[in-house]
């Protein structure tokens, strides 16, 4: 503890608690205690309605998510776990080829750079009626393409088959910029000499990048690869906008958010799903960066 | 000669490839949807896939009076311009006693607020309590539940370390007052921090629609994000209505990108190359209060 130099005797003691009050209870209010408290609500029966009493039923909202509504709660786990893989190998996979071809100060390469990182200032709702429009089954330009090419139809947003992949490759096109541009500045901080060793030793391309390159970027891979998954786990308002969790794409936290707010609101329901989603995001979380850290030591 | 020739081919067909990956892939829908704004309802459903013909603005008008996205422009200026300002100041003053070690356990304090933002996201109790304590469906109330927070406290704690300690000394020798240090030394030496910070909060909190989704209630009251959600769901037939009324709600945050895209392009690259994965546009924003 060190002395403050601020203020008279007698207020230098409150000086730093005066000084964190507001934010630390604004915290408390809005931040601590709602999150503290969805574990509370989710051993209780409250439906949300006003003037309905809180009925407290212990582990029952578990019990039935276990087993009488198992089926549906089983199936959104199943959604989230295919949406949370699906966006972290096909963002990083697209980010990784995105910064290498775009990695060099050339003209033009700035502006490229920017439109590829654009989509994600935009609002989930204009990127939701964006792609609602080019997937349109009826007026959109996708169906003639999708036509030509496969010679059927198909509803996209509304195909039970392709809907969940459609959604992420659209959470991709959102977010990808954000991964090439953490992949660009690790890419930039790689030696030089490095490359001119490997080209002198007669290291094809292939051999540069797989002995080279992804290593030294093992840094920036665990920290897209976590900020990546830990996005996506909980994602629901692009899906809200895009398919409102029909045809196979209700997450975890799109089913928590249809129970909790939808047509036959149960706050109590909602808030289970919200603490399952939060063990998920814990599970995760942690094993990737058990796996991710240990990656990068071994290196 | 031909080496030179083939390196430039080399060079030329890379600019290609780049060329048409970011404009064909993520400029080109935004412009054909910005095309079809262009076309009047039956020349959309006639050829729904060609160029317009009439090139009418009529769609803009329309949807700018149908959507009622004057007021919506109002309110989405203030919710994302009043949280961001008041929650960087509150941010500044609850990392500076904590980066100077004021508290008796200022690393432990530090340690709660990290662990904190690992928890569950509360939009469920949060609402309840909103309607409790009536911040619900309320203007004032959405800006205290969005504004009171430390947003960007972790990265301030460590940047302002990096101010030397002889400054507050010699600034409360001279008499500055405390609240007055802050305002008038760090707030200006923490520039490019609160830059950052300010423009990631500001698009962050101009693009929420979770949080207006559940707290607000009366179309008044409600952001653009919330006014273009309902607007697709109510003329989701007329898609030249509807890409006019996206574009118009796309235009003022495409404005902000293309003034300020240098910084936000930094921002990530150097939050990356701190190592802590830096800034991060935030993907839930209902995460934020």
């Amino acid at each position: 503890m060190s002395t403050i130099p601020f203020g008279t005797k007698r207020t230098r003691r409150w000086l730093p608690w005066a000084s964190i009050a507001v934010p630390t209870i604004g915290w408390l209010v809005f931040g601590l205690f709602p999150s503290v408290a969805t574990v509370f609500y989710s051993f209780t029966e409250y439906s949300g309605f006003p003037g309905t009493p809180l009925h407290f039923c212990g582990l029952c909202n578990y019990h039935n998510a276990l087993n009488s509504s198992w089926t549906d709660f089983e199936t959104s786990v199943t959604v989230t776990l295919k949406y949370v893989a699906g966006v972290t190998v096909l963002q990083i996979s697209i980010g990784l080829g995105l910064a290498l071809l775009l990695r060099h100060r050339r003209r033009g390469f700035g502006l490229y750079r920017a439109l590829i990182f654009m989509p994600q200032v935009f609002s989930v709702t204009i990127v939701g009626v964006l792609f609602s429009l080019i997937l349109d089954p009826q007026n959109g330009p996708a169906e003639p393409a999708y036509h030509g090419l496969f010679g059927s139809t198909s509803a996209f947003l509304g195909d039970q088959t392709w809907a969940l992949w459609l959604v992420i490759m659209i959470n991709v096109w959102m977010f990808s910029g954000y991964t090439m541009l953490v992949y660009i500045a690790a890419l930039r901080r790689i030696p030089p000499e490095l490359y001119e060793a490997a080209s002198l030793d007669g290291a094809g391309r292939f051999r540069t990048f797989r002995h080279i390159t992804w290593p030294l970027l093992a840094n920036a891979t665990t920290v897209n690869v976590f900020l990546t998954a830990m996005g996506c786990v909980g994602e629901y308002a692009l899906i809200r906008v895009l398919t409102d969790g029909d045809y196979g794409t209700k997450t975890l936290g799109m089913y928590m958010f249809d129970t909790a707010f939808g047509v036959n609101p149960s706050l109590g329901y909602g808030s289970m799903l919200a603490v399952a989603q939060f063990v998920i995001t814990l599970v995760i979380g942690s094993a990737l960066l058990f796996f991710l850290r240990r990656r990068e030591v071994t290196l | 000669m031909s080496l030179r020739l083939r390196e430039m081919t080399r060079t030329g067909g890379l600019q290609l490839v780049c060329l048409v990956i970011s404009v064909g892939f993520f400029a080109l829908p935004l412009v054909y949807l910005a095309l079809q704004a262009f076309k009047t309802n039956t020349e959309f459903l006639n050829d729904p896939t060609g160029l317009p013909h009439s090139w009418t603005t009529a769609n803009f008008s329309d949807a700018w009076s149908q959507g009622d996205f004057s007021t919506e422009m109002v309110n989405s200026l203030l919710y994302a311009v009043v949280p961001d300002v008041i929650t960087l100041v509150l941010g500044v003053f609850l990392a500076f006693p904590i980066s100077r070690g004021w508290f008796k356990h200022s690393n432990a304090l530090y340690g709660f607020f990290v662990f904190s933002g690992f928890l569950p996201a509360g939009l469920i109790p949060l609402f309840i309590e909103a309607q409790k304590i009536g911040t619900y469906n309320s203007r004032i109330g959405y800006l205290i539940m969005t504004s009171l927070t430390g947003a960007g406290f972790f990265f301030f704690v460590g940047y302002i370390k990096t101010i030397p300690r002889e400054l507050d000394e010699a600034a409360a020798l001279d008499g500055c007052g405390y609240i007055r240090f802050i305002f008038t030394m760090i707030i200006p030496q923490m520039k490019p921090a609160l830059a950052t910070f300010g423009i990631f909060g500001f698009v962050a909190g101009w693009n929420n629609l979770i949080l207006p989704l559940v707290m607000l209630n009366d179309q008044s009251l409600w952001p653009v994000t919330r006014g273009l959600f309902s607007f697709f769901g109510q003329y989701s037939s007329q898609w030249p209505l509807v890409a006019a009324a996206t574009i118009i709600v796309a235009l003022p945050i495409l404005a902000v990108f293309a003034i300020l895209q240098r910084n936000l392009v930094e921002g990530v690259a150097g939050g990356a190359a701190a190592g802590s994965g830096g800034v991060t546009v935030t993907r839930n924003p209902e995460k934020i209060p």
